[in-house]
């Protein structure tokens, strides 16, 4: 139970795709989802973090948006994801992100307003189902991107060739 | 490697576009050793601009940068500029403020950025970013204005629009503010 470093690219963990846990959740991913919770919390303005953003290659992360600007109106409160899943999605909105594990740059990613997410709630042990939309929903999506060893930066789009039309198609 | 033991140049090369612009100021640049530190490049009109700061492990100088750059830009017919940064200049200056993206467009007309810009510094508004391009046909020319600024501390983005709004009435012209501040995720 302990506020661990987080990694920042390139180490090469933050681009491997991370593994399932097995069906039982053991002592061994409550001390995971603590030192995620702890490492969260220490962060200044940090609505969550992901397992391999600590060194873990596990599919676990946390979001807590309710002390944010952006998600204080709109949340679920905290999040404890093991195996999280985005069973449906809708909507696009632009937010600009930045990343603990990419410092001194911010870029435009597009994401789903609007998702439901299925997980293993490591908090009651029960699998549960969250629909998320707003800035909860963006989050959401940040941290199990972590899962698939993907940054923001994978995501980045283009503000400049966004609003200027091109005059031909093809 | 600490800024004190590099030099840092602003440097900026123009001219007609045509493939292997980039790549002839930077094959020069890396045969010197220099590092591109930041830059930004882009298609203006039938003009290729680019503008790079780029540092240097001292000693160094402006003389051999553009003794090494002249050839190139020569060969290309592109105009060259260099200008050595003083200590201090080299680095962004964090931005503790509301970062908002302010658009404006409508029918083409003399000032459009001027007028806003104007406005904007009037309130220690500052722009980080500005794009404009002229767009529509050539009957019904449409300017269009994308920029990014800081807002400065006590001023709310909600304020921002207000402040344009009689602009928006005199030029006729659509003006819309967003806010970009980044999300820490």
């Amino acid at each position: 139970m302990a506020v661990q470093p987080i990694l920042k690219y390139p180490h090469p963990l933050l681009k491997k795709m991370a593994h399932p846990v097995a069906a039982a959740l053991d002592t061994a991913i409550h001390t995971l989802v603590q030192d995620l919770l702890d490492t969260m919390q220490a962060g200044p303005g940090s609505v969550g973090v992901a397992a391999p953003q600590i060194g873990v290659g596990l599919r676990v992360c946390v979001v807590d948006v309710s002390n944010s600007r952006h998600g204080k109106d709109n949340n679920h409160g905290l999040l404890c994801m093991v195996n999280p899943e985005i069973i449906s999605r809708s909507g696009k909105a632009v937010m600009r992100e930045g990343c603990m594990s990419v410092p001194d740059y911010t870029g435009d990613v597009e994401r789903a307003t609007e998702i439901t997410v299925r997980f293993l709630d490591s908090q009651s042990g029960q699998e549960r189902e969250v629909a998320a939309s707003g800035f909860e929903a963006v989050a959401i999506q940040h941290e199990m991107d972590h899962l698939d060893g993907l940054l923001f930066l994978d995501r980045v789009i283009s503000v400049s060739t966004g609003l200027f039309r091109r005059k031909s198609y093809r | 490697m600490p800024h004190r033991e590099l030099s840092h140049y602003a440097v900026s090369v123009v001219g007609a576009d045509r493939p292997g612009i980039v790549a002839g100021v930077t094959e020069a640049l890396y045969k010197l050793g220099c590092n591109i530190a930041d830059s930004s490049c882009a298609m203006l009109a039938g003009e290729f601009a680019m503008i790079l700061i780029v540092s240097h492990k001292k000693p160094f100088t402006k003389a051999l940068l553009i003794e090494e750059l002249k050839p190139v830009c020569e060969r290309m017919a592109m105009t060259l500029s260099v200008r050595h940064l003083p200590l201090g200049e080299e680095d962004r200056k964090e931005t503790p403020g509301e970062i908002c993206q302010i658009t404006v467009y409508g029918a083409d007309q003399t000032g459009i950025v001027y007028r806003v810009t104007s406005t904007l510094a009037a309130h220690q508004i500052n722009i980080m970013d500005l794009q404009t391009k002229l767009a529509g046909t050539e009957q019904e020319p449409v300017y269009i204005m994308l920029l990014e600024a800081v807002l400065p501390d006590g001023c709310s983005p909600e304020a921002v629009e207000p402040l344009l709004d009689g602009l928006k009435q005199e030029l006729q012209v659509e003006i819309s503010v967003r806010i970009v501040t980044p999300v820490e995720l």
